[in-house]
């Protein structure tokens, strides 16, 4: 375990070490560059993302049925996700020792896995039934377990990308 | 002019609290960026609707009065837990370019969106043309990421 762990420590070294990573982490403007492009993407994504939740909750944008909200919202959910997902990864390209060695960053993306866990769930589950509910103002639990959880999980992903700067865990 | 006020926002036993704790600032930081989302989300579901570039199917002013309390709920989150920060950082906010170009849009931008874009995007159907509601749309992106978004950024970027 402990080669294994090593062995992707070197190539992580290797990324950081190479020209192209160096200079990215070193030129403040294109750095910055991504940093706000990665946080106005986050704001499309899990803004639209938290917009659909709240319907599902029963809380938001009730006057339109769901199904409608969702297919209507998705291509600027998947942009605004493409977009988060290149501008994050040339941020860790830039930097990769940093966020290897970072505890809210593996946080950021345990989180993830399961926001998106959660979102095919609901696919798969409640949402194949969605002409029964579409426009109740009650949806049923199953969507209002999918709504809360997509709320609380992508929150928390946001708040752990937030605290990647406090490396108050890491130990070099 | 303003600089005695800084200065005692940065003196203040606030900030000697705030800077006290380790968690209380990056906390603040996270929660801040969670209402940022909030906010974001319910200014562009009613911004591309006013585009005509998603939601066609229901009325912009449906889609208006239901983003608006939640657009409220997420801009006080966002003063909430931005006042702790300016008072944290008062000083390095005073000597900030992109602190000061965020505080000349901000309420720009608010009065923008409480008024006009408010009166535009609530109106009655077929009184507002699409080309009117397309323009209110594209000013009211420019102002929240231009103006006040992506300046809040750089403000820790660049110090």
């Amino acid at each position: 375990m402990s080669e294994f762990l090593a062995s992707i420590q070197s190539v992580v070294q290797l990324v950081q070490d190479s020209e192209t990573s160096t200079a990215l982490r070193e030129s403040q403007y294109v750095w910055s560059l991504f940093e706000v492009a990665h946080v106005v993407s986050m704001c499309l994504f899990a803004g639209l993302i938290v917009m659909m939740d709240l319907r599902l909750l029963g809380v938001g944008n009730m006057q339109t049925p769901f199904s409608q909200l969702q297919k209507r919202l998705f291509p600027w959910q998947m942009l605004g996700m493409t977009m988060s997902a290149i501008t994050g990864g040339v941020l860790v390209f830039g930097d990769p020792m940093r966020f290897y060695a970072n505890i809210f960053f593996w946080m950021k993306m345990t989180l993830m896995v399961i926001a998106a866990l959660n979102a095919l769930a609901f696919h798969y589950i409640s949402y194949f039934s969605v002409d029964t509910w579409d426009g109740n103002k009650v949806p049923p639990f199953g969507a209002k377990l999918a709504g809360a959880l997509g709320i609380l999980l992508w929150g928390f992903v946001i708040v752990s990308g937030r605290l990647i700067p406090y490396n108050w865990f890491q130990n070099n | 002019m303003l600089q005695p006020y800084f200065q005692a926002m940065n003196d203040s036993w606030v900030a000697k609290a705030i800077s006290e704790s380790l968690w209380i600032y990056p906390l603040d930081q996270a929660i801040h960026l969670v209402f940022l989302a909030l906010f974001a989300g319910a200014i562009l579901i009613l911004d591309i609707r006013l585009l005509g570039l998603g939601m066609r199917e229901q009325s912009v002013s449906k889609v208006a009065r239901d983003a608006w309390p939640w657009m409220i709920v997420g801009l006080l989150g966002l003063v909430a837990t931005g006042i702790p920060q300016l008072i944290q950082n008062a000083m390095r906010e005073y000597y900030s370019e992109f602190f000061w170009i965020k505080m000349y849009f901000l309420p720009v931008a608010l009065i923008y969106t409480l008024t006009i874009r408010r009166m535009v995007s609530q109106a009655e159907e077929g009184r507002v043309n699409p080309g009117m509601q397309k323009i209110v749309g594209v000013v009211s992106i420019l102002l929240w990421f231009g103006g006040v978004a992506v300046p809040s950024r750089l403000i820790g970027l660049f110090t």
